[in-house]
């Protein structure tokens, strides 16, 4: 058990990962792939997070009460993961307008059916 | 108040109120970007001499390295930073009269921030940093790819999408595991405590950075996406994609290879992997009949060639790969540019629409001569110069495998030349197809705002072929900058 | 077929992650007890001891976004603007405006309600971002927080959604304030995005010099980038 307390937190974060990118390369409805590349982040943001825990460490924010005390969490995965989330959001938001455009144009977002090119 | 970061800001400045402008008037969008670059290679030009003489340290919020982000102005950032300024520029004059439909200030936007976020890549030196700048590139160029919103532009913005969102969650990863490992993100100071772990922690986190990255740089088993993505696009984008943004990729592997982890020696397989992406390339730009979905395979083949000149992990292969990349984006982005009005003209990428071209489109023909010659590598142009360096760097150990692995390279080379002179033959000396419009010369051919950067492309790619010594004296600090681990870390941190 | 050479990539990054953290050296727990845990070398252990004196923030993670790795911050501006861009554009040349075909007005109650709620909202995202080097929060949120708010006048209250001339005018505008913030850094002490204005005392909320400016101009930036995503993605823009 005590292997487990210590590694938890990566084996969530990589367990999201491969089920992330397992939707991506099997599914093949554009929606359900970008709900997959949304879960892959989702993993990696949670792996950045855990890279700077610190057991039993606060947040990095200091206050008048406690201007010193007990070991603060590393803040700067933390700032990465505020990046991290904000560029997955982008993405996201880019890959379904161009579902929109796409089911405007196949009227399906059935990867399988798109075939105009090679994929 | 002359700094290295004004290549950053002041682009991203004017990137910024684009859209406030397009509010007054959209045709003055159109200039912004030609303007900004102007502004990119007078400053590149006026800072490259001081770099060469010790690279400039950039900090930000007025601490030193590495403790807040700080980026490298060395002889190979202010340098590649010149080469996107001037490509840039140059296919942005063109873009002026090429785009008219659509949301133009939206495109000239998203243009700039392109070009804003290759600078920002070659600039930073600090890991995260350029993520951050690669993400802008990748995340412009999906949007530009489906610019004009057809079905073949949006399928394969999609595809592009997807693979790029896959090699971007790698590429963090590798950094959870980089600041897992280091506590750092500055590539100075990883670089200097890379030894301090065991290898094959280094090994993974590498691998995951090196796969992310190699998916934009369009390496062999992570190029699907390529030929879609540069043969939809509009003329000009694939003219940037082919020629800066698969280098920024390649950038950002070299660098992270030879800088951070500083391997002075690959293994094998990099070497296979090059020949391998380049037959690949080659081949399949053989067989196609649409002509910008050939430059596309083309530009795969000519990644695989810098790939295996890096792979020398020698200072005269970086030389060459380099000047490959120099070559590679002009020529790729002449080509892409003349046959831009000759498909909007004749409204087909097929090649066999094109016969004929040589009569009715002159100088576009020229050009585009000019650039298939230079990319096969015939003298005077500046790719024989470019092809020379690397043969030269691979035969100068006279290892017998390498010997072989030239004459594979010859052999690529072959089948390039077979298929660039198939098309000049057939832009010159066939008739055109039935049906095409009648000759009248004057108003067939492309744009003067068109013919204006064209012709500057063709008569660099010219002069440098000539003179080489212009561009190659600056290509061994530059080669060294990337290679010189210990010289790096010490212009860094001081150490 | 497909799914069998799937499982097989799957498995190879599966080996490859769980090698990677084999041994006692990823993370900052681990970091604590081996060689490179000094606050001379360690980004974490510096900032937190130091960016209070240095920055004037209480919220370290302000600081280290803000000043620290305020290029970062830039470029992630940067990223939202460039996809907010984007989608425009990709969505621009599509249908003409689905959301004219008649949709069922929202009912009184709805209406009214989403009128109520929504200064709140604002004044509450604007709070966020205001006291972003104190407590929790920042500009993103804050920006978070408001264009929620936008996307409840989007459900809610069509016909009176904000205005996209003036949202893009706002997005333009607070990109353009924070690269000037940081070039007059540039200007004032020769380094980009300098903390030139007085540090003050800490826990005040004017204090922290550039921190608190720079957050409500990324709020305001990230409000409307966000807003204007929502508007066009559910076709209204």
């Amino acid at each position: 058990m005590s292997f487990l307390a210590g590694y938890v937190q990566y084996i969530g974060s990589f367990g999201l990962v491969l089920i992330g990118l397992y939707i991506v390369l099997v599914k093949t409805n554009l929606i359900k792939v970008i709900l997959g590349i949304n879960l892959i982040d989702t993993g990696v943001n949670l792996f950045l997070v855990s890279v700077g825990y610190i057991r039993m460490g606060t947040a990095p924010i200091f206050s008048q009460a406690e201007a010193a005390g007990r070991e603060m969490v590393d803040p700067v995965p933390q700032a990465l993961v505020l990046t991290a989330i904000v560029i997955g959001v982008s993405v996201v938001a880019l890959a379904l307008s161009v579902a929109i455009r796409l089911y405007e144009h196949y009227g399906t977002l059935n990867l399988c059916k798109i075939r105009e090119l090679k994929w | 108040m002359v700094s290295p970061m004004l290549l950053i800001a002041a682009p991203l400045g004017l990137a910024f109120i684009t859209p406030l402008l397009g509010l007054l008037s959209e045709r003055l969008t159109r200039y912004v970007p030609a303007a900004a670059m102007a502004f990119n290679f007078t400053l590149g030009l006026l800072l490259l001499p001081r770099v060469l003489r010790e690279p400039w340290i950039v900090e930000t919020a007025g601490l030193r390295p590495p403790f807040s982000i700080h980026l490298v102005a060395g002889p190979l950032g202010v340098g590649l930073s010149l080469l996107i300024a001037l490509v840039g520029l140059l296919v942005s004059i063109y873009a002026i009269g090429y785009v008219r439909e659509g949301p133009v200030a939206k495109y000239h936007t998203l243009y700039l921030l392109l070009l804003v976020g290759a600078t920002g890549m070659v600039l930073s030196a600090d890991l995260f940093n350029l993520f951050v700048f690669f993400e802008i590139l990748c995340i412009s160029s999906y949007a530009l790819v489906g610019y004009r919103g057809d079905r073949a532009g949006i399928e394969s913005s999609a595809k592009y999408l997807v693979q790029g969102a896959i090699g971007s969650s790698l590429i963090l990863l590798g950094i959870g595991f980089v600041y897992g490992l280091f506590g750092t993100l500055s590539m100075a100071d990883i670089a200097r405590n890379v030894d301090s772990v065991t290898p094959m922690k280094v090994f993974i986190s590498m691998a995951f950075l090196i796969t992310g990255f190699g998916v934009e740089a369009a390496v062999l088993p992570l190029n699907a996406w390529l030929p879609d993505a540069h043969s939809s696009a509009p003329s000009s984008i694939s003219a940037i994609l082919s020629g800066i943004a698969i280098k920024a990729g390649l950038y950002a592997v070299a660098r992270v290879v030879f800088t951070i982890y500083g391997a002075d020696t690959m293994p094998m397989l990099v070497l296979l992997v090059g020949i391998l992406t380049l037959l690949v390339g080659e081949m399949s730009a053989f067989s196609q009949n649409n002509i910008k979905r050939l430059l596309a395979y083309s530009s795969i083949g000519q990644i695989g060639l810098i790939v295996f000149a890096l792979g020398l992990a020698s200072a005269s292969g970086v030389q060459g790969a380099l000047f490959l990349v120099v070559s590679h984006a002009l020529a790729k982005a002449l080509l892409f540019l003349s046959v831009g009005y000759m498909i909007y003209r004749t409204g087909s990428m097929e090649i066999s629409s094109l016969y004929g071209m040589g009569r009715r489109m002159p100088v576009s023909s020229l050009c585009f001569t000019i650039g298939a010659f230079s990319l096969v590598g015939l003298p005077p142009f500046i790719g024989f110069a470019a092809k020379f360096t690397v043969i030269r760097a691979a035969l100068a150990g006279a290892a017998p495998l390498l010997t072989a692995l030239v004459a594979i390279v010859l052999l690529g080379t072959v089948v390039e030349g077979a298929y660039f002179f198939r098309i000049v033959q057939g832009l010159h000396f066939r008739p055109p197809p039935e049906g095409a419009a009648p000759e009248q010369t004057d108003q067939y051919e492309a744009p003067v705002s068109a013919l204006v950067p064209i012709c500057l492309l063709a008569a660099i790619i010219v002069a440098v072929g000539l003179y080489p010594g212009v561009l190659t004296k600056y290509l061994g600090p530059a080669a060294m900058d990337l290679l010189d681990k210990a010289a790096y870390i010490h212009h860094v941190l001081g150490v | 077929m497909r799914r069998a050479l799937s499982l097989i990539v799957l498995l190879v990054l599966a080996v490859g992650l769980a090698s990677a953290l084999r041994g006692p050296s990823v993370g900052a727990e681990a970091r604590r007890a081996s060689l490179i845990d000094d606050d001379e070398v360690n980004f974490g252990r510096r900032y937190n001891s130091r960016a209070v004196e240095e920055t004037g923030a209480s919220n370290v993670v302000a600081s280290v976004l803000v000043t620290y790795r305020g290029l970062d911050t830039l470029g992630e501006v940067t990223v939202l603007f460039v996809a907010a861009t984007g989608l425009a554009a990709l969505l621009h040349t599509g249908r003409r405006r689905r959301s004219e075909r008649e949709a069922t007005p929202a009912s009184l109650i709805v209406f009214t309600g989403c009128r109520f709620l929504f200064p709140l909202i604002l004044l509450f995202g604007a709070y966020i971002f205001a006291h972003g080097h104190l407590t929790p929060g920042g500009g993103f949120q804050g920006g978070a927080i408001i264009a929620s708010g936008f996307l409840l006048i989007y459900l809610g209250c069509r016909g009176r959604q904000p205005e996209s001339k003036r949202l893009s005018a706002v997005e333009s505008l607070a990109g353009l304030a924070f690269v000037l913030i940081g070039l007059i850094g540039l200007a004032v002490g020769g380094s980009f995005l300098l903390n030139f204005l007085p540090e003050g005392s800490p826990y005040a909320l004017l204090s922290a010099g550039i921190i608190p400016v720079v957050y409500v101009f990324i709020g305001f930036k990230v409000g409307s980038e966000l807003g204007g995503i929502v508007g066009d993605l559910s076709g209204a823009r």
